[in-house]
C-alpha cells in the first residue's frame, strides 16, 4: 500500500529538524507515546494503560503496559519514560516548551513512573500525545535522523530522501498488528503529480491532497473515495499591530470587515474547509463560532476606515510563495483596495525568507501564513511573537485554562481568551483548511481528520 | 599533437574556470536571504535553539575561514554534511547526478534521433510543402515548454491509457522497470529539444548543400540524396554537435521541471530542495559538480568536433 502526500521529510529526527512531514510519517507508525488522540481528538492509552492526575494539577501518575519492546528489542520500562521526557531539553524543534512544564520524571516502579510539574498545565496529556511525547531507546539517539526505533506497529524500512519511505509491519508488535505488511508514503512535490499517480494507480490514496480543482472529477468517479476532514491549520492574516494605523483596533475591525471571506476560501482552496471567525478550529475542544462576530460588509469598512483618518494608507503585505497564500492575498489585496487601503503585495520564500524577515524581525504591516501547529492560539499571550499581541486580559484567561483540573473550567477560561482576542482583532482569521483523503475504492481505515499527530496507518486495510 | 595542445589549453581553462567559479558560488549564496539556521528548525524555534544550530554548523565563523575551509574539502572529494539529510554530501550528490545523466542522456538521444532525420527530410524538401508542414511542426514543437509536453504525455499514456506509470524512478539494474520509469520523463525533455536540434540541422543541410564541395559533388552524377548522404551529412553535423553540447549542459539543470512532475530524483530536484532549505553546503556541491559536468561537455564537444572535421584538428 502506497500513500501519496505532499511534503516530504528532510530527514528522520524530528527532534532537531523542522517541518511537520517528518512525526507525520512516524509517530503512530514507528514510534509511540503513553497516550495518543483518537479521530475525535479525545485521549486515549497506548503505551499508558491507565493514568492519575493528582488534586493539584502538578503529579501525573502512569502505569506503563506490560511486555512492550523496542524494534532492536530494548525492553520499554519506566525508565524509558523518564530519559525520553527528561531528553526534551535538547529538541531544538516542535516547540519543547510545550512541555516546559515538566519538571522532573520519577520513577516509581519498572511499569508505574511519575510526571512531575513545576506548575499546572491543563494540555500536558494533549502534547504528550504528539510528537514531544514519543518515547525513544537510548541507545539509538545517534542515528536519529536515518533510523527510526521505536515500539509502533510499523518498524522503518528505508527513506528515499523526498520520494519514499517504506514502513514494514513489526510482527511482535504488542497490541493488533498493522493490516498491512507494507505501507509507504510516496513524496509528491506537485498536486498535479500526486493526482496522476492516484488515477493511474501509483499510489493507492493521497493524504491531505491539494490538486482542489480535482476533487470534483474524483468525486463523481466510483472507482474513488474522497473524504474532507478537518486539519488543526488556522490561514490567519495578521495586522501588525506596530504600524501606527494598524495600532487603532477599530481600523483593524474594519479591515476584518472588509475582508470577503467566501472569495478568500474560494480562491485559495476552491470553497473546501470552514471559514474562521477567530483563531480556534472546530476540533478544538473550547472551539466557538466567531464568524458572526465582524461579518463581512464592504461599505461600513469603507466608512470606517475613512472616520479612522487611514483612508489612502500604504500597507505592505508580505506573502509566502505558497499557492494558498497567494490566491488568498490577491483576493485580499483586492479586497482592501475596494475599501480605500493602498496595498503593496511583497511575495517572500517561504520557510527561509518569511520565517527570517516576516516572522523573526517582524517587517511586515500585513501577512498571512497557515499555522498548522495544533492549539498555537496561546502564542496570543506571548507579546514578542510575531503577532504582537499585548493583552492582560487575555494572558490571564490563558493562565485560568493551564491550571484548570477539569474539562469545563478549561474550557470556559479558552473560551473567554479566544472571545476577547477576538473581539480585538489581531488578525482576521480567513479558514481552517481541509483535510482531503482520495483512496481507491477497497481501501479503507485511512485516519480522516488531521490532528496535527502522526498519520497513523496501522488500521487501513486493502482489498481488492 | 595539435591534439595535444588543445587538450592541455582546454584543462587549464578547466582549472581556472572551476576556482572562480567556486568563489562565485561561495559568494552568491552567502548573500542569499534567509537564515540556514531557521530554515533548518521551522517557524516556531527559539532564539536559542536558532544560536546553537548557526555555532554547530560553524556559520558564525568568517566568510573566508568558511571558503577556504569548503575548499579545501573539494580538492579532497569531502563535498561535506548535508545540513538537513546530516548525511554526507558527496554520495547523495553522485546518486542524483547518475539519475539526471540517464534522464538528460535519454532525453537526448530521443532529440538527436527525431532531430537528424526530420531536420535532414525538411532541409531536402525544403521548397516543396512537405517540406515547409515538416518544418512548421518543428516550430510548433519549439513552442510547447517541456512541461506541458510532459502533461500532456502523463494524460495519454499513465492516467488516459495507463501504459507507463505517471512518475516515479528505478535504478538501470531494475531492467524493463526503469525503460518504463524513464520513458515519458526522456520522451518530455526529447521531444522539444529534437524539434529545437531539427531547426539547427535543417538550417545546417540548407548551408552545407550551397557549398562549391556539393555542387561539384552532384556534377560528378550524385544525385542529390547521395550527395547529401556522402559528403554533406558529415559537414551538416558540426555546427549541430556543438549545439547538441550546450543544449546537453542546459539540460542538466533545465530538467528540473520535468524531475519535479515526474518525482525523479535527480540533481535539479536536488537543487531546488537544497535552495528551500537553505541547505548551502549541498548547493554549493551540486553547482560545482555541474559547473565541472559543462566543463568536460565542452571539452568532449571540442574534440568530437575535431574528429568529425579534419579541418578543425589542422586550423588548431
Amino acid at each position: 500500500m502506497t500513500i501519496g502526500i505532499a511534503a516530504a521529510p528532510a530527514n528522520l529526527d524530528f527532534t532537531t529538524q523542522g517541518g511537520a512531514a517528518i512525526f507525520e510519517a512516524l509517530l503512530g507508525n514507528v514510534y509511540e507515546g503513553l497516550v495518543r488522540l483518537d479521530q475525535d481528538g479525545e485521549i486515549q492509552p497506548l503505551l499508558a494503560e491507565a493514568w492519575e492526575v493528582s488534586d493539584d494539577g502538578l503529579e501525573y501518575s502512569f502505569t506503563l503496559r506490560e511486555g512492550v519492546s523496542f524494534h532492536d528489542g530494548t525492553p520499554f520500562d519506566a525508565e524509558i519514560v523518564q530519559f525520553s521526557l527528561e531528553r526534551l531539553d535538547e529538541w531544538t524543534v516542535n516547540t519543547p516548551g510545550n512541555l516546559g512544564a515538566i519538571e522532573r520524571v520519577d520513577v516509581v516502579s519498572e511499569l508505574e513512573v511519575a510526571v512531575v510539574l513545576s506548575e499546572p498545565d491543563y494540555d500536558v496529556l494533549f502534547w504528550l500525545a504528539g510528537p514531544l511525547g514519543a518515547m525513544f531507546s537510548p541507545d539509538s539517539l545517534d542515528s536519529l535522523a536515518t533510523e527510526a526505533n521505536g515500539t509502533g506497529p510499523f518498524t522503518f524500512g528505508e527513506y528515499q530522501e523526498a520520494v519514499r519511505m517504506t514502513l514494514l509491519r513489526n510482527e511482535d508488535y504488542w497490541g493488533d498488528p498493522a493490516e498491512v505488511g507494507e505501507a509507504a508514503f510516496a513524496y509528491y512535490a506537485d498536486a498535479a503529480a500526486a493526482a496522476n499517480a492516484l488515477r493511474s494507480g501509483g499510489v493507492d490514496a493521497l493524504l491531505r491532497a491539494e490538486a482542489y480543482d480535482q476533487i470534483g472529477s474524483f468525486e463523481s468517479d466510483e472507482d474513488f473515495d474522497v473524504a474532507v476532514g478537518t486539519s488543526p491549520g488556522v490561514v490567519v492574516m495578521t495586522l501588525n499591530a506596530a504600524n501606527e494605523a494598524l495600532s487603532d483596533v477599530e481600523v483593524r475591525r474594519a479591515i476584518t470587515a472588509a475582508v470577503d471571506k467566501e472569495a478568500v476560501l474560494a480562491a485559495a482552496t476552491g470553497g473546501y474547509g470552514t471559514i474562521l471567525g477567530g483563531p480556534s478550529v472546530p476540533t478544538d475542544p473550547y472551539f466557538t463560532d466567531f464568524t458572526g462576530e465582524i461579518p463581512f460588509d464592504p461599505d461600513a469598512a469603507a466608512e470606517a476606515l475613512e472616520e479612522a483618518g487611514v483612508a489612502g494608507a500604504s500597507l505592505r503585505f508580505t506573502v509566502p510563495d505558497r499557492p494558498y497564500a497567494e490566491a488568498a492575498a490577491q483576493v485580499i489585496q483586492d479586497n482592501l483596495t475596494s475599501a480605500g487601503l493602498d496595498v503593496t503585495l511583497a511575495i517572500q520564500e517561504f520557510p527561509a525568507v518569511w520565517v527570517e524577515q516576516t516572522m523573526t524581525n517582524q517587517d511586515f504591516d500585513l501577512t498571512i501564513v497557515n499555522h498548522v501547529e495544533p492549539r498555537n492560539v496561546v502564542n496570543y499571550a506571548h507579546s514578542d511573537y510575531y503577532w504582537g499581541f499585548d493583552d492582560a486580559e487575555t494572558a490571564a484567561s490563558f493562565t485560568r485554562a493551564a491550571e484548570a483540573t477539569d474539562d469545563d473550567e478549561h474550557q470556559a477560561a479558552m473560551a473567554a481568551a479566544t472571545e476577547r482576542i477576538v473581539s480585538e482583532a489581531p488578525g482576521v482569521w480567513l479558514y481552517n483548511p481541509p483535510h482531503v483523503v482520495i483512496a481507491r475504492s477497497g481501501l479503507e481505515g485511512l485516519p480522516e481528520n488531521d490532528l496535527g499527530v502522526g498519520m497513523e496507518l496501522a488500521r487501513v486495510t486493502v482489498s481488492e | 599533437m595539435a591534439l595535444a595542445v588543445t587538450v592541455a589549453r582546454r584543462l587549464g581553462v578547466f582549472a581556472l574556470t572551476a576556482v572562480v567559479a567556486s568563489i562565485l558560488v561561495f559568494l552568491l549564496l552567502s548573500v542569499l536571504p534567509g537564515d540556514v539556521a531557521r530554515a533548518q528548525l521551522g517557524m516556531n524555534a527559539s532564539d536559542a535553539a536558532v544560536a546553537q544550530l548557526r555555532a554547530e554548523l560553524g556559520l558564525d565563523r568568517p566568510a573566508p575561514v568558511r571558503y577556504l575551509d569548503w575548499a579545501g574539502g573539494l580538492l579532497t572529494g569531502d563535498l561535506g554534511t548535508s545540513y538537513s539529510s546530516r548525511t554526507p554530501v558527496a554520495p547523495q550528490v553522485m546518486d542524483a547526478l547518475q539519475v539526471s545523466l540517464l534522464l538528460v542522456g535519454a532525453g537526448m538521444l530521443v532529440a538527436v534521433l527525431i532531430a537528424v532525420p526530420l531536420g535532414t527530410l525538411a532541409a531536402a524538401r525544403a521548397h516543396r510543402p512537405d517540406g515547409v508542414l515538416l518544418s512548421a511542426i518543428s516550430q510548433v514543437g519549439i513552442a510547447v515548454p517541456n512541461f506541458l509536453a510532459a502533461l500532456l504525455l502523463v494524460a495519454v499514456f499513465a492516467v488516459g491509457l495507463g501504459w507507463l506509470p505517471s512518475s516515479g524512478w528505478q535504478p538501470p539494474t531494475a531492467g524493463l522497470d526503469f525503460l518504463r520509469h524513464l520513458a515519458l520523463p526522456a520522451l518530455s525533455l526529447g521531444l522539444v529539444r529534437g524539434a529545437i536540434l531539427s531547426r539547427y540541422m535543417r538550417a545546417s543541410v540548407l548551408d552545407v548543400a550551397d557549398e562549391d564541395f556539393m555542387r561539384t559533388a552532384r556534377a560528378g552524377g550524385l544525385t542529390p540524396a547521395a550527395a547529401l548522404r556522402r559528403h554533406g551529412l558529415r559537414n551538416a553535423l558540426v555546427p549541430v554537435v556543438t549545439v547538441t553540447g550546450v543544449e546537453f549542459s542546459a539540460l542538466i539543470i533545465g530538467a528540473v521541471v520535468i524531475e519535479t512532475v515526474f518525482v525523479v530524483p535527480g540533481l535539479g530536484s536536488l537543487l531546488i530542495r537544497s535552495v528551500s532549505a537553505r541547505d548551502l553546503v549541498q548547493v554549493q556541491a551540486i553547482v560545482m559538480v555541474v559547473v565541472l559536468l559543462v566543463l568536460v561537455v565542452n571539452l568532449l564537444v571540442d574534440l568530437l568536433r575535431t574528429i568529425i572535421d579534419p579541418r578543425i584538428r589542422r586550423a588548431s
